[in-house]
């Protein structure tokens, strides 16, 4: 009953989200090809719920990978420090002033997603170093990452002009705001194959979620299919946060949510969580936008704002068990 | 028939199996001291360790088979179930030693699901079938790895310390189906368990400064014993039969 009410809930606001924001839309007008509404609705709205979908979508799935991959609650492509390298990335284009266009895509994009895939191959050239088994370890590899490129950033904050600054500062909030409909194609095209990825490796991640060296003995290459299940999902996180910015909580949480729901072996609950992230972000970007505030709240502050309390209430019940 | 020759081993740096030649025709038991490396030749023998010589199964190098050729001929049982997944089921988790024969992003097939449930039922824990395994007493994990090694239906099982988190009383349900099993499938048990091994009733090879001893009989005479462990013995007490 529980779940059919979450479900039936996040599914309503979904299709509500349109709807909602700054301007109200005046229903008649929406279908009116000339209208302003019109522009508003199919161009602006429609696109950004569906933008917010795959994010939420890419990101709880790619939470969810690594963090069975791993054995380790904690990791998410953000604990490991690749947010933080895109973050950077797109710091360091702001800060050279790169406003152009390389084969139409901004500046900011382009290294954002340099400095996620930069971050992947340093993380899979130093986890070399690493035995299988520490996993700890790669944690703290990307903590340390992350927090090297904080500082990295903060030099750039410090030499940077108060426009530049007041980029930067708004991308690191995170924003799923998109004009058009290439950016949520794009996303949409790559959450697709991450999902279909994850779903034809799913016994071969469930044997991996027992251990490595078990899923060796049963004939699977453990580090091809690591590393190639890696890859997609750093492509999808490295696409997305070049275009919207570092948003967080969701990839740690939503994996953790689902599990309480269904407490089922992880094969069960790939395409739930897919949904579930999906509809997450969703919710959160629209209540952003149903704020009635002067601008959007970004959206990385609602999610970490929801997802914060939630994620402490959710360790508190698991260890008074 | 497995066959080790000028087989080495290291870890981190450190010799600890030395120029091993064996010829392990069919059960072994394995014993020796901590840190002796008698899980090291368990694990060079299914590949998770890496070594310099040359292992021979049935005359196959072993470094020639695939993954799953490897699969196939030789199941691990582990003394300790480590699992993340804290949800999956008993009889997936029984499954998943059908993986072997498992097609490529398909699920598994009834034949599989078959045989899973037929090793539940050989075992005894058929009720458990819908469980979650990490909910379950270490005596019935163990019996799970066993359904799940039997399930791989690999001509060699290699179980590791399976009694060393035991009670006696687990300890003798899992050490009858251990020498049961002796019947169908060629049975490498590596313990510190004496009276297990004892059970078990296999040629022993023992372990002691990186190389390998063989007693076809006799080893648990006490004076034996005492000799390689280096403290006195007065016949084993625990009778498992």
């Amino acid at each position: 009953m529980i779940r059919f009410m979450v479900w039936s809930a996040l599914l309503a606001i979904m299709l509500l989200s349109p709807f909602i924001g700054a301007v109200s839309l005046e229903l008649s007008e929406i279908l009116n090809v000339d209208s302003l509404t019109h522009t508003i609705f199919f161009d602006l709205r429609v696109p950004r719920v569906l933008f917010a979908f795959f994010a939420g979508l890419t990101l709880a799935l790619s939470g969810l990978l690594f963090q069975t991959l791993f054995r380790n609650a904690l990791m998410t492509p953000y604990t490991l420090g690749i947010s933080s390298g895109a973050v950077l990335g797109a710091g360091i284009a702001i800060k050279l002033g790169l406003g152009t266009l390389f084969f139409g895509i901004a500046a900011i994009s382009l290294f954002g997603f340099l400095g996620a895939m930069l971050t992947v191959f340093l993380l899979i050239y130093l986890s070399q170093f690493l035995r299988s088994s520490q996993h700890e370890s790669l944690l703290l590899l990307g903590i340390a990452l992350s927090l090297f490129y904080t500082s990295a950033l903060m030099i750039i904050f410090y030499f940077g002009d108060a426009m530049q600054n007041d980029m930067l500062i708004r991308f690191t909030m995170g924003s799923l705001s998109v004009i058009g409909w290439s950016y949520p194609l794009i996303l949409a095209l790559i959450a697709l194959i991450l999902l279909l990825s994850i779903y034809f490796y799913r016994f071969e991640l469930q044997l991996l979620s027992v251990s490595d060296s078990q899923a060796k003995l049963k004939g699977i290459d453990t580090k091809r299919v690591t590393l190639f299940l890696l890859m997609v999902s750093s492509l999808g996180i490295g696409t997305l946060v070049s275009i919207s910015g570092p948003i967080g909580f969701v990839g740690l949480i939503v994996p953790h949510i689902v599990a309480k729901l269904y407490p089922v072996s992880v094969t069960h609950r790939i395409v739930k969580t897919a949904l579930f992230g999906g509809f997450f972000l969703v919710v959160c970007d629209t209540l952003t936008r149903g704020l009635q505030t002067q601008s959007e709240l970004p959206i990385g502050i609602v999610t970490a704002l929801i997802g914060g309390p939630f994620f402490i209430y959710l360790i508190i019940s698991k260890a008074s068990k | 028939m497995i066959e080790l020759q000028n087989l080495q081993c290291e870890f981190d740096k450190r010799v600890i199996l030395q120029d091993i030649s064996l010829t392990i025709e069919n059960h072994l038991s394995i014993l020796g001291a901590n840190g002796s490396g008698k899980s090291t030749l368990a694990k060079a023998i299914s590949s998770l360790t890496t070594f310099s010589g040359e292992i021979r199964i049935d005359s196959q190098n072993i470094e020639r088979l695939s993954l799953n050729e490897k699969a196939k001929l030789i199941s691990y049982i582990p003394a300790k179930l480590e699992i993340y997944d804290s949800f999956i089921s008993v009889e997936e988790f029984v499954l998943l030693g059908r993986f072997p024969y498992k097609l490529n992003f398909m699920d598994y097939s009834e034949k599989d699901k078959k045989i899973a449930s037929q090793t539940l039922e050989f075992l005894k824990i058929s009720h458990l079938r819908s469980n979650v395994v990490s909910s379950l007493s270490s005596g019935e994990q163990q019996l799970c790895l066993i359904a799940q090694a039997l399930a791989q239906q690999s001509k060699i099982i290699i179980f590791d310390e399976p009694t060393a988190n035991l009670d006696p009383h687990n300890s003798k349900i899992i050490a009858e189906h251990i020498k049961g099993l002796k019947e169908y499938h060629q049975v490498i048990l590596i313990t510190h368990d004496l009276h297990l091994a004892s059970f078990i009733d296999s040629p022993i090879l023992f372990i002691k400064e990186k190389s390998a001893h063989y007693y076809e009989e006799n080893f648990f005479e006490d004076a034996i014993l005492e000799q390689l462990y280096g403290v006195s013995f007065n016949s084993l007490a625990v009778q498992y039969d």
